[in-house]
């Protein structure tokens, strides 16, 4: 390894000491009852509140939907995950005082490994959370799950939890920025060393082109597909494609009338349309939940649907999944291929 | 029509319509279109006002706060008065704060707030308010925003001078209203003249918790109205209005209106330190109360205390002076450079202004005019340094802004006048709607006024507002000072009768102001810190019940094994930790308030129960999804039984007892927060 490799592991090593200074994480919820703000912090070996007792307030809250208490005591992993990142940070620097580019790799494997693995593990404690409810609960919304979302902001009753890296995730993540510059640079200018790189990069590149993109609703964005400019923050909807381009529609309507008219059906990666009841958040349209209005705002192409991500009280409609509404829109608007539900499950679903 | 006819009806058609255009002309009003003075004085929803203005309740015994320029009601804090609302004054620990010398007095009549202040200027650390009927001065934090301390006043009758802070609050400082036999005694009242004094006391107040009278002056037998410390060039010095030099004792409304002049009475606290430290006070005895909260556990104690300090004028020469001034005087203010004295002779026609440098040198050169008791009195053309000429009808008080202007209340022609220091001349005046009492300026009686705003509170109401039958709410009114020309902004009801008022910008105490009480802060004797802390025991005939609320439900909630008979002591905590999350407590047929409890505190409150049987309880104060459910039952059995001794604590689901064990059985590290 040259000098400059070298020293980008050692600063990505160094970098992740900070972990046990700041949180990695924050989970923060928002209701109008608390304009003083509510949320909690995920650090290496600690849950706390964002105030002295806003752990206590959100377990106190959360008796009412049977919610066991969030407690660092019955989280294991907060008792192993210092001595994990002491291996990470110690290994670390020795691969940059000992400089072989083999050893960086592995160290670079190691780490997004681990980032994986404690992303995955937070994801299943939150499914645990919330889902996991005392059945003598005090309120009950049939079918409604208190899962915070992994990364992003999601309506929990009348709470908007959002979930998102704390200044220690932030900088951890720029620790293997460092890493993965280390193993960049000087690097041979072997087939081998760029087919690693370009694995890396390609790796790093799916998993945050993967993300959907936020639509911006300020009247510098089109549909694809009708090319009116999309405004209305409650009927938004997105595909992103396999190489990671978006490609953003005004209306559900709109989105299935491109999707249907695809002749590659495979470049499609994910599809998105806008949760009604949480205008400006995207949900995957294969598990929405669709709603077939004929009275209230109509949607932006007049077929009158409105995407949810759970069943509200009092809602009255005709209720389709995304079958229903490719077939629909196909049938209603006269698209160039007739579309048959069989046909659809096939080809158009995943 | 012929010209004797024409004539009549033109003189007829004349004077029709000079009656019509002197009827219907309105006097220039001079103020804001109705549009822009509404925009003065909206606070949008979610905004706060610019100003906490509080507002004495006068007869209702209580301290009130309102917003400004709103004129919203934001609180009313228990002084004096019991207050069933929130226990204040029924509950166990607030009961001792109304304790007095004449035993337990639930109401007295509030007057003057006085903001503490630091350099002459208002600081927001307390607030003292008078008892006007059984003289006391309280004290109240402005963190919590509660009454914490009362002191007593002995030797006096009437506590309406009451309280004027020193510009350090070294000193707050009250005088007797009506003069009585001192020590009391039983003496005919025709022997005023021989047997009545009155006091002056000056109580140190700079320390919460230890207010103590540093030492009482005693003086004629006159009614001691109102008083100001001097500042700046005056400080060191106190002024005091006083009426009845004619030592009435009847009919005082004419008796005591006789004399051409009454006095300022001028005082040299300085002076009367030094007198004091060389020994010529005497401790005289005297039985009065002093009543202190604990800030830890919340709990008030009542001591008595039996002794003070007095000193008699004639043993200190140069510590009292009397200023003759028409025409039994009523409020005395002190203008923010010191020099200025300005009395309001409720029954002259002019203001006068007493220059304390003109006063300092008229003593210098002894030119006295008698004495009284010792008291010089000093020439009246020596210390005057002007009067303001047909100010108006019935001059009361006076407030200053920080551009050399005066203000001043006329009660009788129901007007505020605005005059220049100095010159003496007339500038503005406004009427008022009716018959002002005070007025207050934001920091209008300190050294460095905030100016901007006026509010007058006036004694009639009549048709300011929709009629509420005979008893209606007294009418304040805001108005802008902030231009040459006075303009009324804003005309609101207020609760009780508010007399005088203290008014602070937000920004200077808006982030002081407390969200709740620490649990782990609560010393209270019988504080429950956690959900299974609760609990009850018998002491001979006395029952008490240990119980913590939280949303919602009471914890023990079924209880039983009390009598008929028992005194039965519910100690409620509050143990949540969270903003503006209150729980109440009340029991069917309790002869007592309810109790109302702030997140983190602990209150008692006192059942003797009559008949057996089951009685529920409940929480009062909305505080949850589920605060129907938040209840309870006790189970009162005859006398004499033998039922035992039960409360069930928070009984947790299956579920949650093993997720409680599993946590256990996990080992426990630091549990953030708790």
């Amino acid at each position: 390894m040259n000098r400059l490799s070298r020293m980008l592991t050692a600063a990505a090593a160094l970098l992740l000491v900070a972990l046990y200074f700041l949180p990695i994480w924050k989970v923060e919820l928002q209701a109008p009852q608390y304009p003083e703000g509510l949320g909690m912090y995920i650090a290496v070996s600690d849950i706390r509140g964002y105030g002295e007792f806003d752990l206590q307030k959100i377990n106190n809250l959360n008796h009412y939907i049977g919610m066991r208490p969030i407690e660092a005591a019955s989280i294991p992993e907060l008792r192993y995950m210092p001595w994990i990142l002491a291996a990470l940070i110690v290994t670390g620097l020795a691969v940059a005082a000992i400089g072989r580019r083999r050893l960086l790799y592995v160290w670079l494997g190691v780490l997004v490994l681990a980032a994986i693995v404690g992303l995955a593990d937070f994801y299943r404690w939150g499914y645990t959370y919330g889902h996991d409810l005392d059945d003598t609960a005090i309120i009950k919304v049939p079918g409604m799950a208190y899962q915070p979302p992994l990364i992003g902001s999601k309506q929990l009753l009348n709470f908007r939890a959002t979930s998102w890296p704390a200044s220690g995730g932030l900088l951890a993540a720029v620790a293997f920025l460092f890493a993965a510059g280390a193993a960049y640079a000087g690097r041979t200018r072997g087939p081998r060393a760029r087919v690693a790189v370009a694995a890396t990069a390609l790796a790093v590149g799916a998993c945050t082109t993967a993300t959907v993109h936020p639509i911006a609703y300020d009247g510098t964005e089109t549909c694809e597909y009708c090319r009116m400019v999309i405004t209305d923050r409650r009927f938004g909807a997105e595909v992103m494609t396999v190489s990671g381009r978006a490609h953003k529609f005004d209306s559900i309507e709109c989105l299935a009338s491109y999707v249907a008219a695809l002749d590659d059906q495979q470049r499609v990666r994910s599809l998105w349309v806008t949760d009604y009841a949480a205008p400006g958040t995207l949900i995957p349209a294969e598990s929405a939940r669709f709603l077939r209005v004929s009275d209230g705002p109509g949607s932006p192409m007049g077929l009158g649907l409105r995407a949810f991500s759970v069943a509200q009280p009092g809602e009255q409609g005709e209720v389709l999944d995304w079958a229903d509404v490719l077939v629909l829109v196909a049938n209603e608007t006269g698209s160039p291929r007739r579309l048959e539900r069989t046909s659809l499950l096939v080809g158009v679903l995943r | 029509m012929n010209r004797r006819h024409r004539f009549i009806l033109g003189i007829g058609g004349a004077v029709l319509a000079g009656t019509l255009a002197f009827a219907c002309s309105r006097p220039g009003a001079g103020n804001l279109t109705a549009g822009d003075a509404a925009s003065r004085v909206y606070v949008a929803p979610g905004s706060h006002d610019e100003y906490y203005a509080f507002l004495s309740g006068g007869f209702n015994g209580q301290m009130l706060v309102y917003g400004l320029p709103s004129g919203r009601l934001l609180k009313m804090i228990s002084v004096f008065s019991q207050n069933p609302e929130n226990g204040w004054g029924y509950n166990e620990e607030t009961k001792p704060m109304l304790e007095t010398s004449h035993g337990f007095v639930p109401w007295d009549d509030t007057h003057h707030p006085a903001l503490s202040q630091t350099d002459g200027i208002p600081d927001g650390r307390w607030l003292f308010i008078n008892g006007n009927n059984t003289p006391r001065i309280a004290r109240i934090d402005l963190t919590t925003y509660e009454t914490t301390e009362i002191l007593e006043i002995p030797n006096a009758a009437g506590g309406h001078a009451s309280p004027f802070t020193t510009p350090s609050s070294k000193y707050v400082v009250s005088a007797t209203r009506f003069s009585v036999p001192i020590p009391n005694a039983d003496v005919p009242i025709e022997s005023y003249k021989q047997n009545f004094r009155g006091t002056l006391s000056f109580v140190t107040a700079d320390k919460p918790g230890e207010m103590d009278i540093a030492f009482q002056i005693m003086m004629p037998g006159y009614n001691y109205d109102l008083g100001r410390a001097g500042k700046a060039v005056s400080d060191g010095w106190f002024f005091f209005s006083t009426y009845n030099s004619e030592q009435a004792y009847t009919k005082l409304e004419v008796n005591a209106s006789q004399n051409d002049k009454d006095f300022v009475a001028a005082v040299n606290y300085v002076r009367a330190e030094e007198c004091i430290a060389a020994g010529e006070a005497e401790a005289v005895p005297a039985n009065y109360r002093h009543n202190v909260v604990d800030p830890h556990s919340r709990v008030a104690v009542s001591h008595q205390r039996t002794s003070v300090r007095v000193l008699d004028p004639e043993d200190c020469e140069g510590v009292v002076y009397l200023m003759p001034t028409p025409k039994s005087p009523h409020g005395v203010d002190v203008d923010p450079t010191g020099e200025y004295i300005v009395a309001g002779g409720k029954l002259a026609t002019v203001i006068p202004v007493h220059s304390f440098s003109r006063m300092l040198k008229a003593i210098e050169d002894r030119q006295f005019d008698g004495d009284i008791d010792d008291i010089p009195i000093l020439k009246y053309e020596a210390t005057i340094a002007g009067e303001v000429q047909n100010p108006g009808l019935g001059p009361l008080h006076t407030e200053f802004d920080a551009n050399g202007n005066a203000y001043t209340s006329m009660f009788i022609s129901s007007e505020i006048v605005k005059w220049k220091l100095g010159s003496w001349e007339v500038l503005d005046r406004i009427p008022v709607y009716y018959s002002v009492g005070h007025l207050m300026i934001p920091g209008g009686d300190s050294r460095k006024p905030w100016g901007q705003y006026l509010v007058a509170m006036n004694k009639i109401t009549k048709d300011r507002y929709l009629p509420t039958g005979p008893e209606l709410a007294h009418a304040a009114q805001l108005i802008d000072i902030s231009g040459n020309k006075m303009t009324m902004l804003l005309d609101f009801p207020t609760l009780g009768e508010p007399h005088y008022a203290q008014a602070i910008p937000a920004s200077l105490i808006k982030e002081n102001s407390l969200r709740f009480h620490r649990l782990s802060d609560n010393t209270h004797p019988e504080a429950v810190r956690t959900l299974q802390g609760g609990g009850i025991r018998r002491e001979g005939k006395r029952v008490h019940i240990r119980m913590a609320a939280i949303r919602s439900h009471f914890a023990p909630d079924n209880i039983e094994g009390a009598q008929v008979g028992d005194t039965v002591l519910f100690h409620v905590t509050n143990v949540e930790q969270d903003w503006d999350i209150l729980h109440g407590f009340a029991v069917m047929g309790a002869n007592n308030s309810e109790l109302i409890l702030g997140p983190g505190e602990t209150r008692t409150i006192k059942w003797v129960p009559r008949t057996p049987g089951v009685f529920p309880f409940y929480c009062t104060d909305f505080c949850s999804a589920l605060h129907q459910e938040m209840q309870g039952y006790i189970r009162v059995s005859p006398a004499g039984s033998n039922v035992t001794l039960k409360a069930n604590l928070s009984e947790r689901s299956a579920s949650q007892v093993e997720r409680a064990r599993n946590v256990a059985n996990a080992g426990s590290l630091t549990t953030g927060g708790r």
